[in-house]
């Protein structure tokens, strides 16, 4: 009865027993060469692009602080140049002054040289005209003692005359 | 019309063994997704093709499901290839059961090809394995006296009971599996061949549509109960309730 009823289905336990065998055989194939791989692709994909997600999160971050750095940097470099030109400032007047202090005492030491140089060389014009001078005095000395004093009066008469006459 | 037969027809016997044309279409099934398992891993990439795209879909979509069913996607990792396989498999049979030229091509006056799941034995196969296979992950998982005591228990006369009916119930799942998609695959076959034979054109197209239909959920309501199996016998107690 129970036979008959299997027969009838066409239930075989040899085909039952191949079809399981073949079940298990496609089972082992599909994990081996489909599922296996394609799982570990895939978590290898996602690795990636949660590695790559990381990285472009981390740059932002970097970029974020270096910008943070680099306004920093600029701030400081302007702060920085602005003492420097502060500092040039003063020393250039420091500078400009004693420039200034040195021309001066130049200037005063070349007056003084000068007016030295003036001093003497009047000192020796005054020589020189003293010596011409006595020289002068000496010749019209000796010309005025050459000369007769009716002349000399004659001609002093004939000057003041001349004078009187053009007024 | 062509004689309507309950069991797969003998295409031929190898000593004892009768060659069925259902088992024939088992092999080829297994031929192709076996041949398409080795085009397919010889074309994997990073960068997928269209392909691989569309079979790395299907996995993610499995995988999802299995890890909201099971809760961890270590687990569905792990029943992956025993789910995906049955209803692989079983839609791969259904599909080309019901493919233009199989039911015509005859051999010796016998159909040369049945669809896979119009033969019990197949069927049977397909739930003894699911059924096997699901109580062996649950004695792996908590262990095998906690998982037969679920159904041999002396705790007290309900408990007995109980795990008695558990026990039933674990053998009608059998008979439930088995014969539902059996009835199924081999209704529709019963169906199209009666409206080919009344009406030969035009008239079978939304049948094979719905057979397509049956096809597919036939694979899944297979490979979802043995995922709920797998589910429920790897749950430890706590969890259960």
């Amino acid at each position: 009865m129970e036979n008959e009823l299997l027969f009838q289905l066409g239930i075989d336990w040899k085909l039952f027993l191949s079809q399981a065998v073949n079940f298990g055989i496609l089972l082992l194939v599909l994990t081996f060469f489909v599922y296996k791989p394609v799982i570990k692709i895939i978590k290898e994909r996602s690795a990636k692009i949660k590695e790559g997600l990381e990285k472009a999160e981390e740059a932002d971050v970097r970029l974020k602080e270096v910008d943070v750095i680099g306004k920093e940097k600029i701030k400081e470099a302007e702060a920085e140049s602005v003492n420097i030109i502060k500092n040039t400032e003063k020393k250039a007047k420091v500078l400009e002054q004693e420039l200034q202090k040195k021309n001066e005492e130049k200037q005063l030491q070349m007056q003084k040289d000068a007016e030295a140089q003036l001093k003497k060389q009047l000192e020796e014009n005054k020589k020189v005209v003293l010596a011409q001078a006595g020289e002068l005095v000496r010749k019209t000395i000796i010309k005025t003692v050459e000369l007769k004093p009716e002349q000399i009066d004659d001609a002093l008469i004939k000057k003041a005359v001349k004078e009187a006459e053009n007024g | 019309m062509e004689e309507i037969s309950l069991k797969a027809q003998s295409l031929f016997h190898i000593g004892s063994f009768t060659f069925t044309n259902g088992l024939l279409l088992t092999l080829v099934v297994s031929a192709i997704l076996i041949t398409f398992s080795f085009v397919l891993r010889s074309k994997i990439k990073m960068v997928p093709g269209k392909l691989q795209g569309a079979v790395e879909i299907g996995v993610e979509s499995l995988l999802g499901l299995m890890e909201s069913t099971l809760g961890t996607a270590k687990a569905a990792e792990k029943y992956f290839p025993l789910v995906a396989t049955i209803f692989i498999f079983i839609m791969c049979s259904n599909l080309l059961g019901i493919f233009p030229g199989v039911g015509s091509l005859s051999f010796h006056e016998t159909p040369l090809f049945r669809s896979p799941a119009a033969d019990l034995n197949f069927t049977l196969a397909f739930a003894v394995i699911s059924v096997i296979v699901t109580n062996i992950i649950g004695m792996a998982s908590v262990g095998t006296f906690k998982h037969l005591g679920k159904y041999i228990n002396f705790h007290g006369p309900i408990e007995f009971f109980i795990g008695i009916l558990e026990a039933i119930s674990e053998f009608a799942k059998i008979i439930s599996l088995s014969f539902r998609l059996f009835g199924n695959v081999f209704a529709g076959e019963v169906l199209m061949t009666i409206i080919s034979f009344l009406a030969p054109y035009f008239i079978p197209l939304p049948f094979m549509f719905l057979e397509l239909f049956v096809g597919i959920i036939q694979a899944f309501i297979f490979s979802m109960i043995t995922l709920v199996s797998i589910s429920l016998h790897t749950a430890t107690h706590g969890e259960e309730h």
